[in-house]
């Protein structure tokens, strides 16, 4: 009698234990089994800029974005009565990606004059899981030309003489999925100079990096250093520290920083401020960019 | 004696679940999910589903990659991944489980139901669905649908959002499950 409950006993262990089994089988079948893994890795930034300059970021194919880009700042007078900001600066512009590693865009600067174009192109894409190449690297050509005098660097005679053109070389990497260093060794050409001596091609290394604190929120800062700064008049590097806020088809990106353009060859030498908060030398920024499917 | 009838009992009853019929496999199964609200309707697809059918027990197996899912606009995909699966934390989603009163030799369509775990962003709920199921040229059709709550899986959904995405995502599947060798 006593064998027979026991036999009953051990025949359902068994039983419940070769379903186990079974399940546990189909469960390391499925992980054996290859899945088509995604190559690269996504949003090592969440756009085309990451607060002053380009980011590794390009967008996929047939995505058209407008930019609207502002700063606003105050002058040292003492006693001013403008409405929240003394100056402001703005630059609208449109992004297009013609393919999902090659986009371009166009830009104008509504208070500076200054009308620009970029082309990026995406050379390698960083991979997953340690598959694939560790960085990414994205190439970026701009173009400016100055129709309003600015900081009187370049002369002023014919067309050419009013442009200047930046190289830049976008390095990054997503360390984690919250954390993305880039560093961006650029080379910037001025077609002319006013004084003779200030070079026309000056060489410059960006940093920049987020850290994404919330789902849809990351702190950004970009650092330009220039090694050969101009000697006409007193630049200090590019700086900025802000927040980048993107959901839906809006990526609105708020900054602190020293200086008022929104162009490579500009910003990157001719910041003519330290980042501080005293007036004159504090901007504010702003960028709203709409994101459209084509 | 007795225990050498009980050991040889459990040897056999173990073997006896795992050997039979062939495993089958659905490799490219098809899944698409629908939020669904009066201001938009978000839609993505998924052609890359893994899934294991043992037709000697029902039993389910589904492994879905969260990057696999396309979108209409790259931009939302982009968001859907990084923003609220998280999908470099969370690859893949899980499901296993067995359909309830599996019969391999019936060959017309016939619903069935079927129950397991599911796991999303390292989270597992119990799941309970109906699917089709019909055998043309020993090829194991299995579709459905079913619903998931957001909430269930802490999907952040920013307040202004929370229009634009549905409590309840609507999820579609079709697998075709051939012999596993």
């Amino acid at each position: 009698m006593n064998n027979k409950v026991l036999h009953y006993i051990l025949a359902l262990v068994s039983l419940v234990y070769g379903q186990d089994l079974v399940a546990q089988d189909l469960l390391t079948l499925l992980d054996k089994e290859p899945i088509v893994q995604p190559e690269f890795t996504l949003s090592t930034f969440k756009g085309n800029r990451l607060s002053l300059g380009h980011s590794v970021e390009t967008r996929k194919k047939g995505a058209l974005e407008f930019t609207f880009m502002s700063r606003y700042w105050n002058t040292t007078q003492e006693n001013s009565n403008s409405f929240i900001a003394d100056r402001v600066s703005t630059r609208l512009g449109a992004d297009y990606a013609i393919t999902d590693r090659f986009t371009t865009g166009v830009g104008f600067g509504l208070s500076n004059g200054i009308v620009d174009g970029y082309a990026k192109y995406r050379i390698l894409r960083q991979g997953i899981n340690n598959n694939g190449s560790p960085i990414g690297i994205t190439g970026l050509q701009t173009a400016t030309y100055r129709s309003e005098s600015f900081n009187n660097i370049e002369e002023r005679d014919d067309f050419f003489q009013k442009t200047a053109f930046t190289t830049q070389l976008l390095i990054a990497r997503k360390i984690t999925q919250d954390f993305s260093l880039q560093l961006s060794p650029t080379f910037v050409y001025r077609s002319s100079s006013r004084n003779i001596n200030d070079d026309n091609t000056q060489f410059a290394v960006g940093f920049g990096g987020r850290y994404k604190v919330a789902h849809h929120v990351s702190i950004v800062s970009e650092y330009y250093y220039v090694a050969n700064e101009l000697e006409s008049i007193e630049t200090f590097g590019a700086f900025a520290l802000g927040v980048n806020w993107s959901v839906r088809h809006i990526l609105l990106q708020f900054s602190m920083t020293n200086n008022p353009t929104f162009t490579e060859d500009s910003f990157i030498t001719q910041t003519r401020k330290n980042f501080n908060f005293r007036d004159g030398n504090f901007f504010f920024g702003f960028n709203a960019t709409y994101f459209l499917q084509l | 004696m007795n225990r050498v009838v009980l050991i040889s009992f459990l040897i056999v009853s173990m073997y006896s679940n795992a050997q039979g019929l062939e495993k089958v496999i659905a490799r490219q199964g098809k899944m698409s999910f629908l939020s669904y609200t009066s201001v938009e309707n978000i839609k993505a697809e998924n052609a890359q589903v893994l899934s294991f059918l043992n037709p000697n027990t029902g039993e389910i197996a589904v492994r879905v990659l969260m990057r696999a899912f396309k979108f209409e606009k790259s931009l939302m995909e982009e968001h859907f991944n990084e923003s609220y699966m998280e999908s470099d934390l969370y690859p893949e989603a899980n499901f296993i489980g067995r359909i309830d009163n599996y019969d391999a030799s019936i060959q017309d369509t016939h619903t069935r139901l079927v129950r397991g775990d599911f796991t999303l962003r390292g989270i597992t709920k119990p799941l309970e669905f109906k699917v089709a199921i019909r055998v043309v040229n020993n090829i194991i059709y299995v579709d459905g649908n079913l619903e998931i709550l957001v909430q269930d899986f802490d999907i952040n959904i920013p307040a202004l959002l929370s229009p634009n995405i549905a409590k309840k995502i609507q999820v579609a599947f079709n697998f075709d499950y051939t012999p596993y060798e």
